[in-house]
């Protein structure tokens, strides 16, 4: 499949460390691409190069083969946005925002705007400044999807939203995935990001220090970890003689964890048979454990 | 050229200002003329002193709010993430800004011919060329303060910027032009303003020196604009 989205050696340093750094990703067309990373980690100048409001220092960046710098304008007609930070004109009304951003792009039916509308829970005929952060963050969801853009960018977008909201954000992010809509969204909610993302990118000052494709990971992982606890110390102190892959261990309660790959499962329930086991549990691998991990360890300059 | 959704927007937002101020000059030139006086002393009394203050708010403050409060704000991602070309933003502001110059002028004048009218009782072809060159005169002042103000506003991303500079600049000048009026001791003040260009004794002995002023205004304007108009369309935003 083509790369619909390409960033190459991407670069854009705002000196002390800040900024984003050789930044080489490929999104598939019809993939949800997500970027996670702390707060200043670069994820809205990555968004910034690709909506060509930013140019970079070093690198390129290119959204269907078009330069996001040089055609910037031209492909907004492809791309729906949602700013990491949301500040409407003012004094109009959720309405007439979304009337007038359907003015600019040509658009003339508001029958999708109507429909996320109704999803969102949205009331439209607020006044723009009295709504409340969730309300704007609707109304900016709204504007980004309404027109039905092939291309999604969407920065934090889920930020001031309910958790019901956050649910029905997700929904519309599958549909459009469904569609067949290629979506790069940055987050700092892991669970919101194990929904819906084929693969998640994790930067770290400015830097990408992972790419980890969603299958290997919750329930997916052919590398399972389990918690066991023996009712006596005999059998613990057994379990620890043989040769298993032991991350952590909690000698007062007789407490192990054991890292086992799926086809080596019957080897530990051999084991287990024949011991006094209090409970055995499955720890999924989240994709908040695999970040803490590789963000730990990863060192980057 | 130019979005005609994004003008429809300008207008909207800087329409009240634009009236008060436009309605505030015509009223007071419609009352200095309407005092029977002639046009000579009308033009030395008003012309000298009031109005290059009362546009210089408008110039000053929509300067700011055209562009760099917008992206200080953060509202203009909302435009940009249309197919609306940076270039085009730039252009429409600038057509606004100038535009709405001109007619406010052009209303001062109207009001000036009115009201000399109603009072004096005639008027001569001479002295509607004398209104209609002041406030033409006053439009190319206005054009090349405006320039400045919209340079500043495309080249900083921080309203409080463009004010300090745009409006720093613009203010001194009007404040350097009334300060060369209190005697000879303050004349040489005279030069360091560009609201000198605007010659009223010039136009009001019809010798034609205030032409090249005009065009040295015209020039600063028309500089200021481009410059600013393509600055804005090369740089970073943090949008």
């Amino acid at each position: 499949m083509a790369e619909i989205i390409k960033t190459k050696g991407l670069t854009k340093d705002f000196g002390q460390g800040r900024g984003i750094f050789d930044i080489d990703l490929g999104i598939q067309k019809g993939e949800v691409f997500g970027l996670v990373g702390i707060n200043g980690s670069g994820k809205s100048t990555i968004m910034r190069h690709l909506m060509g409001f930013l140019q970079p220092d070093k690198g390129r960046a290119s959204i269907a083969g078009k330069n996001c710098w040089r055609h910037a304008a031209e492909l907004k007609k492809y791309v729906g946005y949602i700013p990491g930070e949301i500040s409407f004109p003012d004094s109009r009304s959720g309405l007439d925002f979304l009337r007038l951003q359907a003015d600019y792009m040509g658009l003339h039916s508001m029958a999708y705007a109507d429909e996320l509308i109704e999803r969102l829970n949205l009331d439209p005929t607020a006044k723009l400044k009295r709504m409340s952060k969730g309300m704007k963050q609707k109304t900016a969801i709204v504007n980004a999807f309404m027109f039905d853009p092939d291309i999604l960018l969407l920065d934090e977008a889920t930020t001031g939203l309910d958790p019901l909201m956050q649910k029905s954000f997700t929904e519309i992010v599958k549909q459009e995935k469904k569609k067949g809509k290629t979506i790069f969204m940055s987050s700092h909610m892991f669970d919101e990001m194990e929904g819906v993302c084929d693969r998640v990118a994790f930067l770290k000052n400015g830097h990408i220090v992972h790419v980890v494709a969603m299958q290997t990971i919750l329930g997916n992982e052919k590398l399972k970890e389990y918690k066991i606890e023996f009712n006596n110390a005999t059998d613990y102190a057994a379990i620890l003689a043989r040769p298993f892959d032991f991350l952590r261990r909690r000698d007062e309660l007789n407490q192990v964890v054991i890292r086992v790959l799926d086809s080596d499962i019957n080897q530990l329930f051999g084991v287990l048979a024949t011991m006094d086991v209090r409970f055995i549990s499955y720890k999924p691998y989240t994709l908040e454990a695999c970040f803490k991990e590789t963000y730990n360890n990863t060192e980057v300059a | 050229m130019i979005s005609k959704t994004l003008m429809k927007q300008t207008i909207k937002s800087n329409f009240t200002l634009w009236l008060i101020l436009t309605g505030l000059q015509a009223t007071m030139v419609a009352l200095v003329a309407g005092s029977g006086t002639n046009l000579q002393q009308t033009a030395l009394a008003y012309y000298n002193m009031l109005p290059g203050l009362i546009s210089a708010v408008y110039v000053i403050v929509t300067g700011n709010k055209l562009l760099a409060q917008q992206v200080d704000k953060g509202t203009l991602a909302y435009v940009l993430s249309t197919p609306v070309k940076r270039s085009k933003v730039a252009a429409t502001q600038a057509i606004f800004f100038l535009g709405s110059l001109f007619l406010m002028f052009s209303i001062s004048a109207a009001s000036h011919l009115i009201a000399h009218y109603i009072s004096v009782g005639s008027i001569t072809s001479t002295e509607v060329g004398h209104v209609l060159l002041l406030n033409l005169g006053l439009f190319v002042l206005n054009a090349a303060l405006s320039g400045i103000c919209f340079l500043a506003s495309c080249v900083f991303n921080l309203s409080k910027y463009v004010t300090a500079v745009g409006g720093g600049i613009v203010g001194a000048f009007i404040v350097l032009n009334i300060m060369a009026m209190f005697g000879d001791s303050f004349n040489w003040m005279r030069n360091l303003t560009l609201v000198t260009l605007f010659d009223i004794n010039s136009i009001l002995a019809n010798d034609w020196v205030f032409i090249w002023k005009f065009i040295v205004l015209a020039v600063v304007g028309a500089v200021t604009y481009a410059i600013g108009s393509a600055a804005f369309t090369k740089r970073d935003l943090p949008l």
